[in-house]
């Protein structure tokens, strides 16, 4: 379970990211945290995934304050995958993959390899192993980056916008994808992508302008988004 | 009998040996007393006759005859080194050699900085102009508004402009481009000294010819600093002396004399291997000296970059230290660098070449290295930091790669324009391409040749660098590094 208590964020430019906002989100193998553009879904990943230090309030997983966790084993509980992947582009997506488990985890480079290979054969995208990043379409490179975060085996795996990139077609094919990878972590995907979220989570929150508004069923979101979006 | 002449032999060899073991230091000792000061003379070498360098590429001429003989009498070591013309006076001031045996004429200017020994001879100042006479000028008088040169630094220009106002003087730094201009009648007429103006247009078979009478007569002698007054005081006994004895006239009437035309005939022509071996040996020092360089340069210019770049915390003053320097070098000629860390500094001239090129590459590639990590998405970092790694091991691994990659390109460029500023050393009497150039034209007068061998050798070593820049980048942008 990640907690979020009364975390505030504001930014150099007195920007407010997040307002006293407080969610929890179980483990559940998808979860979504939907919303608008600046309503303020990439402070609050940013802050679970530690890039961001809330000025006020505290984030929990599984019971341990973010603040107080040693570095490794909290990148062994939340993966980020950001909306602009930031594949390394000197790598192939194989050595992307190996980097922190032979650098981090000090796995050897063979034993990496092997399971970055089976990794990805897991995933369906073993074709593009040995290329580089700005060799593979926009959805290849998703599930790569994906991959990359899913090497470090978190618990929880935070994507951004996974789908701003993809097109309609991809979209769908991305979420049947994502879809099946219950076994590998605890997905919470922020988008303000409706159908994409209604397609893919169960359950999730909806937020604006930095605050939660609702949590809950998706549908249930997605029926008090619409009327909120009526009012306005 | 045999038997006992082979002992003996033995015996004697012993004894040799050990007479040998015995007395050879000191007679190394005992020899060094007298040859143990070592005077150091300048002159450009690019004089003719009184400093050349002859058919077998060695420092030959009148001067250069003078300072051996003088260096005899006084019992001294001689070291010659070539400089340029217009720094060489200040090179004096700057303790790089005691002497200057190279024609220098004695000037009330030149007095306030130096002590002059007695004249070694006398010449003067003549006006040369083309055959043709295009501009219908008999004397110096009549060239008013027009186009007169002199060689940069020579009395000629100060005199020129103080006593002819009128005349439109033109200072350039050699006699073959002082020649070549007037082949071209690009310019009216020369100021020279009458002995050498006379003796290069003769060698040189260009139709130029004196005209007018003798500007003035001109003392020339030899300058040592105010403090060196006993080595003035020898100098002055040997010319004393050399004058007395004649010696003075046989080593003018060898250059000046009747029977020079047959040495002449031999001094026109430089072997071509000789102007190979000389092109080719300056080239050597050109790419030796812009090697080191580059590696120096680059060296410093990792962490000078990084210091350019991280710029927080305990970074902060040395960071603002590195901007200053790299500022302050970018910012400032790389020739008044060069003499700064030659004269200035007092450096040897390779040492200064080495270190002012190096410093100068390393600020400029210290800035590619900065636009380089600059130009690396902050994202990559943050993608690294998601995956565990540490702060070095972001570096290490993510960021700096595909900086270094950016900046390789750039950074050629770097080498490239760095192999082209070694040109500049010339200037502090190093050997290299451009000096040997102009050394073996100052004896063929033939500048426009071998100032294009001389850029072709340039390019040759810089056309792959810039086509490998061209191609690198080109993959560079292919492969998606450049974040904008």
């Amino acid at each position: 379970m990640i907690e979020i208590k009364n975390v505030s964020f504001t930014y150099a430019d007195g920007t407010k990211g997040l307002i006293d906002f407080s969610a929890s989100f179980p483990p559940e193998h998808i979860f979504g945290v939907l919303g608008e553009s600046g309503s303020g879904k990439t402070t609050l990943l940013n802050c679970i995934g530690r890039f961001l230090n809330p000025e006020k309030g505290s984030i929990y997983i599984d019971g341990d304050n973010i603040l107080n966790m040693k570095e490794l084993d909290f990148r062994r509980k939340i993966g980020v995958v950001f909306q602009d992947l930031y594949l390394f582009p000197h790598l192939t997506i194989l050595e992307n993959m190996i980097l922190a488990p032979c650098k981090v985890q000090k796995v050897t480079s063979k034993k990496a390899r092997t399971e970055a290979r089976e990794m990805l054969t897991r995933l369906g995208i073993e074709d593009i192993a040995d290329s580089y990043s700005a060799q593979v379409s926009g959805g290849q490179a998703q599930r790569a980056a994906i991959a990359r975060g899913l090497m470090l085996k978190p618990k929880y795996m935070l994507l951004d916008e996974p789908t701003a990139a993809l097109d309609a077609g991809t979209t769908k094919e991305f979420a049947e994808w994502l879809r099946e990878l219950q076994e590998e972590s605890n997905f919470i995907i922020v988008t303000h992508d409706v159908p994409f979220a209604k397609s893919i989570a169960s359950r999730g929150i909806y937020m604006h302008n930095g605050k939660k508004i609702h949590s809950g069923n998706i549908q249930n979101i997605i029926d008090v988004w619409d009327t909120d979006f009526n009012k306005r | 009998m045999f038997n006992i002449y082979s002992k003996n032999r033995t015996v004697c060899f012993i004894f040799l040996l050990l007479f040998f073991i015995i007395f050879y230091p000191l007679s190394v000792y005992g020899q060094k007393e007298t040859p143990t000061m070592t005077m150091t003379s300048a002159l450009t070498g690019k004089y003719p006759p009184f400093s050349y360098f002859g058919t077998d590429g060695e420092l030959t001429g009148f001067d250069v005859d003078v300072s051996k003989e003088i260096a005899r009498r006084m019992g001294v070591r001689l070291k010659l080194v070539t400089t340029e013309w217009d720094g060489i006076l200040a090179g004096l001031l700057a303790g790089k050699y005691d002497v200057i045996i190279g024609s220098m004429a004695v000037t009330p200017e030149r007095e306030n900085q130096v002590n002059f020994s007695v004249p070694y001879y006398h010449s003067g100042a003549q006006l040369f102009i083309h055959r043709d006479n295009p501009a219908k000028v008999y004397s110096i008088e009549e060239c008013k508004g027009k186009q007169i040169a002199t060689g940069l630094g020579e009395t000629y220009q100060h005199y020129l402009e103080v006593h002819y106002p009128e005349v439109n003087v033109i200072t350039l730094k050699s006699t073959a481009e002082i020649f070549s201009l007037l082949k071209q009648k690009r310019i009216t007429g020369f100021v020279s000294d009458r002995l050498v103006g006379s003796w290069q247009i003769n060698k040189s078979g260009r139709p130029f010819v004196p005209v007018g009478d003798m500007l003035y007569r001109e003392d020339i002698a030899i300058p040592v600093r105010k403090e060196d007054k006993v080595l003035l005081s020898e100098i002055n006994n040997a010319i004393i002396e050399m004058k007395k004895d004649g010696t003075l006239k046989e080593i003018h009437n060898k250059y000046f004399g009747l029977n020079q035309d047959q040495s002449e005939e031999q001094n026109s022509q430089m072997p071509q291997s000789v102007i190979i071996s000389k092109l080719l040996g300056g080239f050597a020092i050109t790419i030796g000296i812009a090697l080191i360089s580059i590696v120096m340069g680059f060296v410093l210019a990792i962490p000078c970059g990084l210091l350019l770049t991280y710029r927080k915390g305990v970074l902060v003053v040395p960071s603002m230290i590195s901007r200053t320097i790299v500022d302050f070098i970018r910012g400032t000629p790389i020739l008044i660098q060069l003499l700064f860390v030659w004269m200035g500094m007092g450096l040897s001239p390779y040492i200064a070449a080495v270190t002012t090129l190096g410093i100068n590459t390393m600020a400029y590639m210290a800035e590619v290295i900065r636009a380089g990590l600059m130009s690396v998405d902050p994202g990559q970092a943050r993608a690294a930091q998601a995956l565990g790694l540490s702060k070095i091991q972001r570096f290490r691994f993510v960021i700096w790669p595909q900086a270094f990659r950016i900046a390789v390109p750039p950074l050629m460029n770097s080498v490239v324009a760095l192999t082209k500023d070694t040109a500049l050393i010339s200037i502090i009497s190093i050997p290299e391409v451009i000096r040997e150039a102009q050394s073996i034209i100052s004896v063929t007068f033939e500048p426009g040749k071998y100032y294009f061998i001389t850029a072709v050798l340039f390019f040759i070593v810089t056309f792959p660098l810039m086509k490998l820049a061209g191609r690198l980048e080109k993959r560079i942008k292919q492969k998606g590094y450049v974040y904008d």
